[in-house]
């Protein structure tokens, strides 16, 4: 039951600066998303986190205690690049893991056990890992990251490569030991996940955190200004709207239409407009942006905005 | 149990069940006794093979009487040298001896043959050329042929060396061979266990197990653990082997009568096995423990020694094209411990044997090989270790910097220049 708390944490490679001056806290019994585009500055967070790496500066504290050996013991980290011994056996391939998180032999087998039940896969404990599909093989390796009941859970992409079915199976875990107080991270690109699972968002881009706060409240800032609309009937209306400068069309298909309202924009002026052509509407909803929406947004003003002061300094 | 032990245990318990240890640990000594076998087979059978033709164009008209061996046919010529080459090309004879008329004062003997015969068929030939023309002389000079037997009687000759715990031991030729196959097994462990670990990191990172591990564990925990499980394998299978060599010396007698010409010793050609020996002053050599230590001792140290630096290197790249280049300033100490062990062998007292065998990198083979042959003084062997201690340190050292960069590092190809930015900057 402890938050992590990263504290000014930077990390330098090299001449690149991937993590500049990074706060921020997970609780327990929450799950914190962890979001940027591709080089952002995640991986060598989450790193840290783990202690794989350290912070040139700052502090990473779980539980009020420096990450460090002890923290590993109690943390399970699930990285985006999976790995396991291919020719170890399943079985053996979780006890090396639990053993090396602290548990005795007897204890590793006695939870590789119960949660190769839970995910249905018992018979696969004397297999070599590298004859299991790689649906499979991401079980194994989930189990491998909770069989030590961790009190801190990195994940990295976690459902990747898993059908629904499976991801259904794992995401239930997930909940559950977010309900017994687990401190969750978890990096992922698919915003519906993070939208699904998430109690709060960490959005990193070049290494510095530009949006934070919790899943409602980052939503509640972006505001009500998605109109979705479903109907049947002539279309003719979208393109009046979209004239008007009043909203822009961000997704379009047949018999289905999202705009993004302007900020003065009334929803009603569209109604009304839409209600000439249209023979029957389904759905009018406005709506909170959906985080692929906001994540783009706020992605590409950071840019601009650093382009811009670049652009600044360039011309001082 | 430490997670470095964790590691340990399992590199060992999987590697000693793998198709690859079985196989080497087992089937390595079968091959080798192997080829020992069809060489000695090859050998004797090539000795008690069919009598021999051979022709003799005796010039001097003296030497044909004393031509005798019971495995060679003398006849004397009766036709035409052209001819007789023709024949020997035609596979008639075996060959002809010219037999030249001064050959009593020192005149050439030659042997035309097709085969160019084989070693052992001309040590035989030479042999009973050498008896004939001595005894030709030996009648020439008039010489009483029992004086000239009492001469010639066979001349025992024991080496025995003074060591400082005052023991004498002799057989110098037996504890050369001896310091030069355990040299030879160092050399192997240290290249063959050395480049297992290094595959073994390798296969981690390229799999991506790693990042999981050090999620675990310090990387230099993870390092050491491979290392140690992985020596462990290599003491298991040297341990067997040596097993297996102490049971071969007890038939050692019998390999080496194989290999001795009895004619080298004076003896008569049908002279038994244990004549040979008795002859040779041949007994089983007497291992002293203090040998087995310090080869169980350098064993260790060189092998610690490098494998943690070939698990750097494992560390630092993707494939194993890319080791290659860094392999190589690694591997060169090795290889010229390796080429300078028969000079070491030869003089285990000289300057250079003593310089290799206290420097770290070269130290564990001709140091072994020394100890195997001479008493090695004291604070040498102090030395030496102390040396190799420090080494060690400083191997682990270094390959824990590079590993803890290395094993993260994916992409570009390093070069020797980076791999001591990363010891800088980890």
């Amino acid at each position: 039951m402890h938050p992590l708390v990263v504290d000014e944490a930077r990390k330098q490679y090299e001449d690149t600066l991937a993590v500049d001056n990074v706060s921020f806290e997970a609780q327990p019994g929450r799950i914190l998303g962890l979001l940027g585009p591709n080089g952002a500055g995640k991986s060598s967070t989450i790193r840290m986190l783990a202690y794989i790496t350290t912070p040139d500066a700052g502090r990473i504290t779980f539980g009020g205690e420096e990450v460090g050996p002890g923290t590993q013991a109690r943390m399970g980290y699930l990285p985006e690049e999976r790995g396991l011994y291919p020719k170890l056996k399943v079985g053996e391939q979780l006890i090396l893991f639990g053993e090396l998180k602290g548990l005795s032999r007897r204890e590793a087998k006695d939870q590789a056990a119960a949660w190769l039940d839970r995910f249905d896969a018992r018979s696969w404990v004397n297999k070599a890992t590298n004859e299991l599909s790689k649906g499979m093989q991401q079980k194994i390796q989930f189990i491998a990251t909770i069989l030590h009941r961790p009190e801190l859970l990195i994940l990295d992409e976690p459902f990747g490569g898993l059908d629904p079915i499976n991801a259904d199976l794992l995401q239930s875990v997930i909940m559950e030991l977010k309900e017994s107080g687990c401190t969750i991270v978890f990096a992922s690109h698919r915003m519906e996940q993070v939208e699904q699972l998430c109690d709060d968002i960490c959005l990193v881009s070049k290494g510095q955190i530009i949006l934070q706060g919790t899943l409602n409240e980052v939503k509640k800032r972006y505001g009500r200004h998605t109109l979705e609309v479903d109907y049947e009937g002539k279309d003719a209306f979208i393109d009046r709207v979209a004239a008007s400068g009043g909203a822009r069309v961000s997704q379009r298909s047949k018999r289905h239409v999202q705009f993004q309202l302007a900020h003065h924009t009334n929803p009603r002026v569209i109604l009304t407009d839409l209600l000439r052509d249209v023979d029957e509407l389904i759905r009018f909803e406005l709506m909170e942006l959906p985080m692929r929406e906001i994540f783009v947004r706020a992605v590409t003003e950071a840019q601009g905005a650093e382009a811009a002061v670049t652009q600044a300094g360039g011309m001082a | 149990m430490s997670k470095m032990m964790v590691i340990a245990r399992n590199e060992f318990r999987t590697r000693v069940r793998t198709k690859w240890f079985i196989l080497t640990t087992l089937l390595g000594p079968v091959a080798l006794i192997g080829l020992f076998v069809v060489v000695a087979i090859v050998g004797i059978n090539s000795v008690e093979s069919e009598e021999q033709d051979v022709v003799v164009i005796d010039e001097s008209g003296l030497l044909f009487p004393h031509l005798l061996h019971d495995q060679i046919r003398f006849r004397e010529a009766t036709s035409h040298p052209d001819e007789l080459r023709e024949r020997v090309l035609e596979g008639d004879y075996d060959g002809y001896l010219v037999v030249p008329e001064d050959v009593a004062t020192g005149g050439t003997v030659v042997w035309y043959s097709a085969s160019g015969g084989g070693s052992l068929m001309n040590g035989e030939l030479r042999g009973a050329v050498r008896s004939a023309v001595r005894a030709l002389r030996v009648e020439q000079q008039d010489i009483d042929p029992a004086a000239y037997s009492a001469i010639m009687a066979n001349i025992p000759m024991d080496s025995v060396q003074l060591t400082q715990s005052g023991e004498e031991r002799g057989n110098v030729v037996a504890y050369a061979v001896i310091g030069g196959i355990m040299g030879f097994l160092l050399y192997m462990a240290m290249l063959i266990y050395g480049s297992v670990v290094m595959q073994g990191v390798m296969q981690e990172k390229q799999n991506r197990v790693v990042e999981i591990i050090v999620s675990s564990m310090r990387p230099t925990e993870l390092l050491m653990g491979k290392v140690l499980g992985i020596g462990a394998m290599g003491l298991l299978q040297m341990t067997f082997w040596a097993m297996l060599i102490a049971a071969g010396s007890m038939l050692s007698g019998l390999v080496v009568g194989l290999f001795v010409d009895p004619a080298s010793l004076q003896l008569p050609s049908t002279a038994t096995n244990q004549e040979v020996l008795a002859a040779m002053n041949f007994s089983i050599p007497v291992i002293e423990p203090l040998v087995y230590v310090v080869f169980v001792v350098y064993f260790l140290g060189g092998y610690l020694l490098y494998a943690t630096l070939f698990a750097a290197i494992g560390s630092s790249v993707e494939q194993q094209q890319d080791a290659q280049g860094i392999m190589l300033p690694v591997m060169l100490p090795i290889i010229l411990s390796i080429a300078f062990m028969q000079s070491v062998i030869e003089n285990p007292d000289s300057t250079l044997a003593v310089v290799l065998s206290l420097i770290p990198f070269t130290s564990p083979i001709p140091m072994v090989v020394r100890v195997a042959m001479i008493d090695v003084p004291l604070w040498e062997l102090a030395a030496s270790l102390l040396l190799m201690g420090l080494f060690i340190q400083g191997a682990v050292w270094v390959a824990g910097r590079i590993y803890r960069v290395g094993i993260l590092s994916y992409g570009k190809k390093p070069s020797l220049l980076d791999l001591a930015r990363w010891i800088r900057q980890a």
